[in-house]
């Protein structure tokens, strides 16, 4: 007969793990923003509905950001979400760097590697769907517009 | 040996031997990250040859080596050394930075 006290000295020791591990404190901080981001009122809608959990300062923490290990992963990705683009700090940017998130942003759209699978998994209604995607493409393109050719077109 | 476990054996020394014929025929060249800028910040190497960029952050910063044009971004923690393969390129320059810090100066690879 097998014995099943490894298994449950096993089960006992991962819980404990778990139990130890809620004690590292994590860092879940939602800083005032920096600057104005101005966009028209659906493109902002989809970029909170969509982005704004890791790309702002105004992301909602959900339930499991409060466990261990979990949190550590989603407080990572915000992190460096952050760091990557970050709407609450758009008016701080540099023209320039405006320009170069905007076209990676472009490009992140057009290979649907935004937002990542993991995070719709958990958040459904951050999907985009084909409508979204054109109405960010066609934003990001008259972003990046140079000015001399909207003044000319006026 | 069993022929599963020499199947096994054959393709990671193919994998080993593919990785080091890529690295022999990349030319090399490096970059370093240093107090707040990329040296050189200017790099010309030749068009239409495989390149290997040997990227190192020696700042006590995070960073991140970004180029939209080589389409290649890596973040790069304190002390971590970082190689970039890129593809023969075309003449032209393109630029790379960090785009993690905006103020820090852009550099850029010349292809001739």
């Amino acid at each position: 007969m097998i014995s099943k006290r490894p298994v449950r000295v096993a089960a006992v020791a991962i819980l404990a793990a778990l139990l130890a591990i809620q004690v590292v404190a994590v860092e879940r901080t939602n800083p005032p923003s920096k600057g104005v981001f101005e966009a028209p009122p659906e493109i902002e809608a989809t970029l909170r509905r969509a982005c704004y959990d890791c790309h702002s300062n105004q992301t909602r923490w959900p339930w499991y950001s409060h466990v261990a290990p979990v949190s550590w992963l989603i407080a990572r990705d915000v992190n460096l979400g952050r760091k990557e683009i970050n709407f609450s700090e758009w008016g701080s940017y540099y023209p320039a760097t405006r320009r170069r998130k905007l076209k990676w942003m472009g490009r992140a759209l057009g290979e649907e590697r935004m937002p990542p699978w993991s995070y719709r998994l958990m958040h459904p209604g951050a999907r985009l769907t084909e409508a979204d995607r054109e109405a960010l493409e066609r934003w990001i393109e008259s972003e990046l517009k140079p000015p001399s050719a909207e003044t000319s077109s006026k | 040996m069993t022929r599963p476990f020499k199947l096994l054996t054959f393709a990671a020394f193919l994998l080993a031997a593919t990785t080091a014929l890529a690295d022999a025929q990349d030319s090399t060249i490096g970059i370093r990250f240093e107090n707040h800028h990329f040296t050189p910040q200017t790099l010309t190497v030749p068009a239409g040859q495989r390149l290997a960029i040997k990227v190192e952050n020696a700042s006590n910063e995070t960073i991140e080596f970004e180029s939209f044009k080589l389409n290649r971004e890596v973040a790069m923690t304190p002390g971590q050394t970082i190689t970039v393969h890129l593809p023969a390129l075309s003449p032209g320059s393109y630029d790379f930075y960090d785009d993690f810090h905006q103020d820090v100066p852009e550099g850029a690879i010349v292809a001739k």
